[in-house]
């Protein structure tokens, strides 16, 4: 569903992301690991537009998205989030989930004043859409709460709920569980798992390495910016490239 | 009695004025410190067309279209900028829409400024059509406020305000960012045009002088005072600042010490701006709960 | 004819020369504190109104040292009790502070001394002829004194701890503060000298022309110009970009209407900013 295509960037003389190439879709949910720097939130953003890509193509179904501006590809229906929590923290919880509807008819300002009636209609439906999600991840008694007086772990979680409102096909977490608390990360992980029972693709980054073996079907390691394995995450662990990447970068932290 | 009339309605002009700066600054979190080009468009616009023979009504309705459009053009390379640049940026733009307007006399008559302006509707002209000219701005003011509240209070406004707190998390949500900024900026100065032709044609005779960097700050404290962000803050930011001017006219001052009003007035001005950032950026009605 | 625009180079250097001043006393605030002081522009004018003030009870050459250091104090004055306090806000709330700012000391200026023009009472002296050109010793005074204070913050820069501290700073706050440089000295130091810069230039400007309230603005945004055309927080750069801004206006006259001589700052802000933020004449980053 998602192609890559040796895409490769630079920054002034540095090479963050170099011919990485690989294809999504071939299993519900993949991971992308890798030791820190390898390059992995760069390549997140230059799929989803937020970075240029220098050289290579990235194709969501069949259709190229290489350099489309990010608003785009969301409205295409690949979404993601971010290394640190975004939510919006003075809207409130229900509010953040209605924002993040797609193609709202009445943020037109042709459609708000001639159609007033059809506006209407389109934001109760969102609403209701919303209080839908708010039951999916769990959150309806924080509802009308500002979003910025939630706990991390359920920031995280309105985060997973904004995505589910914006009907996304293929959907990209970056590092989703960092930072939270078990039992939330439980929470989160039956959201991820029901987004595949719909046919939604997930590829997260991640480091918490337990979660991976259970949750992803495949994983992806990168490092320096290259890709240097693609298989099962069992495979994975036992790949010497793997092994050397992830030991180079520990050696080379006790060295200094 | 007139001469409240008279204040009321300044004080209602820098409503619609100081709302307009609001949608930019409040709402889309656009710091134009130029907005007082769009609000001398209007006004020269609307006086130009009248004095050469077009109707008054008319003249208002194609200068409002002026200063959207103007508003538009500037808008598309301006905002290519970040927030403190978009802010010097603009505000360079306002000293050359006032440079302009002092040195083109072929069109603005320069420094002389342009007499005579006629009042809409037939109102009359001089101190007998004022309260005629409070009712119709009375009217206006309220359509203005009105069409503000259904922008503000919609998926539009509500993507604003996405766009002004998050522009990444606005992108990762299929918003627009720049064509959501552009349109606040039209309909900012489309209401700063409008607020610039009833001034015109009110006071009908205006001049540079009339939109200067003292206008800009004036209608920015309106708006931070009252409470950006919000409907009502940037209405009662204006008529407290408006109120407050046009009430210093009436203490009694020895006409020795006349001359140290306007600088007192300047001094306390950027003063509350000071203090206001100091302590209560949100202004007196504030956006949030907190 | 080319003796006309020799003239206009010439008178265009000398007052690039004191734009050079302004020029680097802001940049060298932006590049220590990362904010755009509108207020800088009042100092100026202040500086040469304050000497106003003290050339009525002692000699000119005296006044201006009280002068001077008042504006010192009131720069310190801003960033104790307005500056540093913002200092974790988002970067707008300083703007609009520093706006306030500036309107609260331009009309405190015309409360003090009226909005009407005012003058140091200095004859016309006759002016020097050199090889065609004319050249006033006010002029002369000016370009000394622009050389002398801009020869001294390049030796500070260049040889002194507190220079290299300065450049630390510039380059990255958080590191220069990791690294164990005083930024509370660094701060004072670059008001001080900001503020002296300021306070100076506008004196020779006074000097030159005359004082009127107006002058703090309007001689900031062409300094604020001249930054831009450096590159924000680079030394060199202001420098250049001031001469450039002195003589494009001096030149520039004699292309169009003097009434548009500011308009030549406004209008180069803008195209700097939409075309090339990092400056034109950015010789290397930060101060050098």
């Amino acid at each position: 569903m998602l192609t890559i295509e040796n895409v490769t960037k630079s920054f002034g003389g540095l090479s963050a992301v170099c011919g990485v190439s690989l294809q999504l879709g071939k299993t519900p949910i993949t991971g992308l690991v890798g030791p820190n720097g390898s390059g992995k939130t760069t390549l997140f953003h230059m799929i989803t537009g937020f970075y240029s890509v220098d050289k290579g193509r990235v194709f969501l179904e069949d259709r190229e998205i290489t350099n489309l501006k990010p608003h785009l590809i969301s409205r295409m229906g690949l979404l993601r989030t971010f290394q640190h929590t975004r939510v919006l923290p003075f809207l409130s919880t229900l509010e953040n989930l209605i924002a993040a509807a797609p193609l709202q008819r009445g943020e037109s300002l042709v459609q708000l004043f001639l159609r007033p009636g059809a506006v209407r209609k389109d934001e109760r439906k969102n609403a209701q859409k919303a209080r839908e999600v708010l039951d999916t991840i769990k959150l309806q008694p924080l509802a009308g709460e500002l979003a910025g007086r939630l706990s991390y772990g359920q920031q995280r979680l309105l985060e997973l709920g904004r995505i589910l409102m914006a009907d996304p096909r293929v959907i990209m977490l970056d590092e989703p569980t960092a930072g939270i608390n078990p039992s939330l990360v439980r929470d989160l992980v039956r959201v991820i798992r029901g987004l595949t029972g719909v046919g939604i693709q997930v590829f997260l980054i991640e480091h918490n390495m337990p979660l991976v073996m259970e949750l992803c079907d495949r994983v992806l390691v990168m490092d320096a910016g290259g890709l240097i394995f693609e298989g099962s995450p069992h495979e994975a662990v036992k790949d010497k490239a793997v092994i050397e990447a992830y030991l180079g970068k520990a050696r080379d932290a006790s060295k200094s | 009695m007139d001469y409240l009339y008279h204040i009321l309605v300044i004080a209602l002009i820098y409503v619609i004025f100081a709302s307009s700066l609001n949608l930019e600054l409040g709402y889309a979190g656009l710091y134009n410190f130029g907005h007082v080009a769009f609000f001398a468009i209007g006004a020269y616009t609307s006086a130009l067309l009248s004095l050469a023979g077009f109707s008054p009504a008319a003249s208002m309705a194609i200068a409002v279209l002026c200063s959207a459009a103007s508003g538009a053009l500037l808008a598309v390379p301006a905002l290519r900028l970040s927030g403190d640049y978009f802010g010097i940026a603009t505000l360079a733009f306002g000293e050359l829409a006032r440079l302009f307007a002092l040195n083109e006399r072929w069109l603005t008559k320069g420094p002389m400024g342009l007499p005579g302006i006629p009042r809409p509707l037939g109102i009359e002209a001089g101190i007998s059509g004022i309260p005629v000219y409070f009712f119709f701005t009375v009217t206006i003011t309220a359509a203005v406020l009105l069409i503000l509240r259904k922008t503000t209070m919609s998926p539009f406004g509500r993507a604003l305000k996405v766009v002004r707190e998050d522009e990444f998390v606005a992108r990762a949500f299929g918003k627009n960012v720049f064509s959501l900024k552009v349109r606040a900026v039209a309909m900012g100065s489309l209401f700063a045009g409008l607020a610039g032709a009833l001034y015109a044609h009110f006071v009908t005779y205006i001049s540079p002088y009339d939109f200067s960097l003292n206008e800009t700050i004036l209608v920015l404290l309106c708006v931070v005072l009252g409470g950006k962000g919000t409907l009502s803050g940037p209405v009662l930011g204006a008529f407290v600042i408006i109120l407050f001017q046009e009430l210093l006219r009436f203490l009694p001052i020895p006409t020795d010490w006349g001359r140290f009003v306007s600088p007192i007035q300047g001094m306390i001005y950027g003063a509350v701006l000071v203090i206001l950032m100091l302590k209560r950026p949100e202004g007196i009605i504030p956006e949030h709960r907190t | 004819m080319s003796g006309y625009y020799l003239q206009l180079m010439t008178n265009g250097i000398i007052a690039g020369a004191v734009y050079a001043l302004f020029a680097v006393g802001l940049t060298l605030v932006y590049g220590v504190f990362r904010f755009i002081n509108f207020a800088h522009g009042e100092l100026i004018a202040w500086g040469a109104y304050l000497t106003l003030a003290f050339s009525a009870l002692i000699p000119f050459g005296a006044a201006i040292f009280p002068a001077v250091a008042l504006t010192v104090l009131i720069a310190l004055t801003q960033e104790r009790y307005v500056y540093a306090p913002l200092r974790k806000k988002t970067g707008i709330t300083l703007l609009i502070a520093s706006i306030g700012l500036s309107y609260f000391l331009r009309n405190g200026l015309r409360l003090l001394w009226g909005s009407d023009l005012q003058s140091f009472g200095f004859e016309a002296a006759r002016g020097l002829v050199f090889f065609g050109i004319t050249v006033s010793r006010t002029q002369i005074a000016m370009f000394l004194a622009a050389v002398i204070f801009l020869g001294f913050v390049w030796g500070l820069l260049r040889f002194t701890m507190l220079g290299k501290g300065l450049r630390a700073a510039a380059d990255s706050l958080e590191l220069a503060e990791i690294v164990g440089i005083d930024m509370k000295k660094i701060r004072r130091a670059v008001w001080i000298i900001s503020a002296v810069f300021a306070a100076s230039g506008g004196i020779l400007i006074a000097i030159d022309t005359n004082l009127e309230p107006m002058m703090g603005i309007a001689n900031l945004l062409k300094a604020f110009a001249a930054v831009l055309l450096g590159g924000a927080g680079n030394v060199w750069g202001a420098l250049l970009g001031g001469l450039f801004i002195g003589i494009a206006e001096n030149l520039g006259v004699a292309f169009f209407s003097p009434g548009y001589k500011d308009a030549i700052s406004f209008a180069l802000i803008i195209a700097i900013l939409l075309f090339k933020p990092t400056g034109i004449f950015a010789i290397m980053k930060g101060m050098r």
